[in-house]
């Protein structure tokens, strides 16, 4: 099982980050100085001094809308051992959720993340869950340790993309062509 | 100009019936919320501010997320003093009408006037604090009224807990000579972080403080830019017409002389004020021609009547120097003449007139505004006298002019 999928990434996941659109991203209860996108650009995301991380308590729920529609197939999260995030709640196209909602749906997938998982060992989701995806919602519930503070040094969304199959690159691809 | 979504939580409880804030606590609380709102619908119009009162039977919200100024000051009319205030029922209240704000691009922000004493524990405070954080809420806390043990304490550490670089502040107002709104319009509260409101915001302070005097024609410019700018308009034009009619009256002196020396200066000032849509200067006329387009009009006219052709020269002679090249106020200036010097305005006439060039030349020569050198001036008067047709060739033009008059 782990060797089909581990097979399917190579054939036919692409990394989501350049589907994001950035501009109705969000992110609740961020530390203002280690904000979401130390976690998900390109550059900073592979930099592991880079966190994202968390501020009044230790729960984080990221908001990321996508340009096109999506299958999301598995997610990449990398942490340290000790403040890295534990529970993960993954809800699908629900827009803007807060603390105070999450619990009031079922997410869409639950992962519970092991140190292999953070150190970049990518999480399978149920993908039958994520076929249509336009939004995603992370609700990162607690970490590992159960310190007062999350933190998330990668996160990357391995999927593809509804409209078109095209697989050749990472080229963003406009509307409405072909 | 940050979009945002304000809910204004007002103290209504009893302790706000107390007159150390003039008139009463409650009705200085009333207008700082007034100018608040103002402020912040001010600063961007898609702001929304909504309005909920604390104390009472609970804690009721008047009016959900709006833009619309007028809906939130009709529902604080009306409201009854009573009761006890519940702080924290009352944040966590407004915190779920901003969640369910329409827009959710914008910030989302409290307002607190916490007037009477806060029978709540600090830790509670806290985590309201926290959650708020949390969800990113900014607080605004204005702590006046009661100074209970305690009071500035707890509201010290609510804002500690909600404070996140610095998108809240907190004020403590105390009771004096000064109104509780004046005090506020300096603050942050108001000002918005620094930017944004600054603009009304000293506007009202200038018009709190000094009264109206400040501001030109007793209006304040930025609360009513239209009628500020009228009155400017109408000074100015005011002022043209004065200085037109007493140019007038040194013209018609200078015309009746017909002499040469008027101050070319004058004749270019009178000239602008014509411009500016005055009467223009030229002397005793009952005519009509009193602007840009009949002097245009006329001048077409004048062309396409027939000249006899007298000599260049003598009108070269006839005109003064002058620094100005308008043709057409010349040709203006002349037609309104020959029209005070009969009574009827009839067509044939003026170009009877025109067509008399030792006329013409007369005329133009008591300008002193018009040089006869001057090409624009000479090809004009070639072109009305080059026109060799006869005089019948008039008739037929007339009920074209009237049309074009028309």
């Amino acid at each position: 099982m782990s060797g089909e999928s581990a097979s399917a990434i190579q054939r036919s996941q692409v990394d989501l980050v350049d589907f994001i659109d950035w501009s109705g991203v969000e992110c609740l209860n961020q530390s203002t100085s280690h904000s979401l996108p130390n976690a998900l650009k390109q550059g900073y995301r592979d930099d592991d001094g880079l966190n994202l991380e968390s501020d009044a308590d230790e729960q984080l729920l990221i908001y990321l809308p996508f340009t096109q529609v999506i299958k999301l197939h598995s997610i990449v999260i990398k942490g340290p051992e000790e403040e890295g995030p534990k529970t993960l709640k993954l809800y699908s196209n629900k827009e803007h959720m807060g603390f105070g909602n999450v619990n009031d749906f079922p997410p869409s997938d639950t992962a519970v993340l092991s140190p292999d998982n953070l150190q970049g060992k990518p999480v399978v989701l149920k993908y039958v869950k994520f076929q249509n995806v336009r939004s995603l919602t992370i609700f990162i519930e607690d970490n590992q340790s159960g310190s007062d503070i999350t933190k998330v040094q990668k996160i990357g969304l391995l999927g593809t993309t509804v409209e078109t199959t095209d697989m050749k690159g990472l080229k963003k691809i406009e509307d409405h062509q072909h | 100009m940050v979009l945002e979504a304000t809910m204004i939580c007002i103290d209504n409880s009893e302790w706000m019936r107390n007159g150390d804030y003039a008139p009463s606590r409650f009705q200085a609380q009333s207008d700082a919320v007034n100018l608040i709102c103002g402020a912040k619908t001010q600063s961007n119009p898609e702001n929304t501010v909504g309005v909920l009162t604390m104390a009472g039977k609970g804690v009721r919200v008047l009016v959900t997320p709006t833009s619309d100024l007028g809906k939130i000051l009709a529902c604080m009319h009306g409201l009854e003093i009573g009761g006890e205030m519940n702080l924290a029922a009352g944040i966590q209240v407004a915190q779920l009408a901003l969640k369910h704000r329409q827009n959710k691009k914008q910030q989302q922000r409290i307002i607190v006037f916490a007037g009477s004493p806060i029978k709540h524990e600090k830790k509670l405070l806290e985590m309201i604090g926290k959650k708020l954080k949390k969800n990113s809420v900014a607080l605004d806390i204005v702590n006046f009224g009661e100074e209970d043990e305690g009071k500035t304490e707890k509201l010290e550490a609510l804002l500690a807990a909600v404070n996140n670089n610095d998108t809240s502040h907190i004020v403590h107002v105390p009771s004096g000579p000064s109104a509780l709104s004046d005090v506020l319009i300096s603050t942050p509260i108001f000002t918005g972080d620094g930017e944004g409101g600054s603009g009304f915001a000293a506007a009202a302070a200038a018009a709190a403080a000094g009264g109206l005097s400040g501001f030109e024609f007793g209006v304040d410019p930025n609360l009513d830019p239209e009628l500020a700018l009228a009155l400017r308009v109408s000074m100015e034009e005011e002022r043209a017409r004065q200085e037109a009619a007493a140019k007038k009256a040194a013209e018609e002196a200078a015309k009746q002389e017909k002499g040469e020396g008027e101050p070319s200066g004058t004749q270019e000032a009178t000239m602008t004020e014509r411009a500016n849509g005055a009467t223009p200067e030229a002397d005793n006329k009952t005519s009509d021609l009193t602007d840009d387009e009949n002097a245009l009009l006329q001048q077409a006219l004048a062309m396409s009547m027939d000249d006899p052709a007298p000599s260049h020269e003598l009108r070269d002679a006839d005109m003064s120097d002058a620094t100005t090249d308008d043709p057409e106020l010349a040709l203006a200036l002349q037609l309104s003449v020959q029209d005070s010097t009969k009574d009827s305005s009839s067509q044939s006439d003026m170009s009877k007139l025109l067509a008399d060039q030792s006329f013409v030349s007369s005329i133009l020569a008591s300008l002193p505004g018009v040089d006869p050198n001057d090409q624009s001036v000479k090809d004009l008067l070639a072109s009305m006298q080059s026109q060799t047709e006869p005089q019948q060739k008039d008739d037929d033009k007339e009920p074209k002019e009237e049309e074009e008059k028309q």
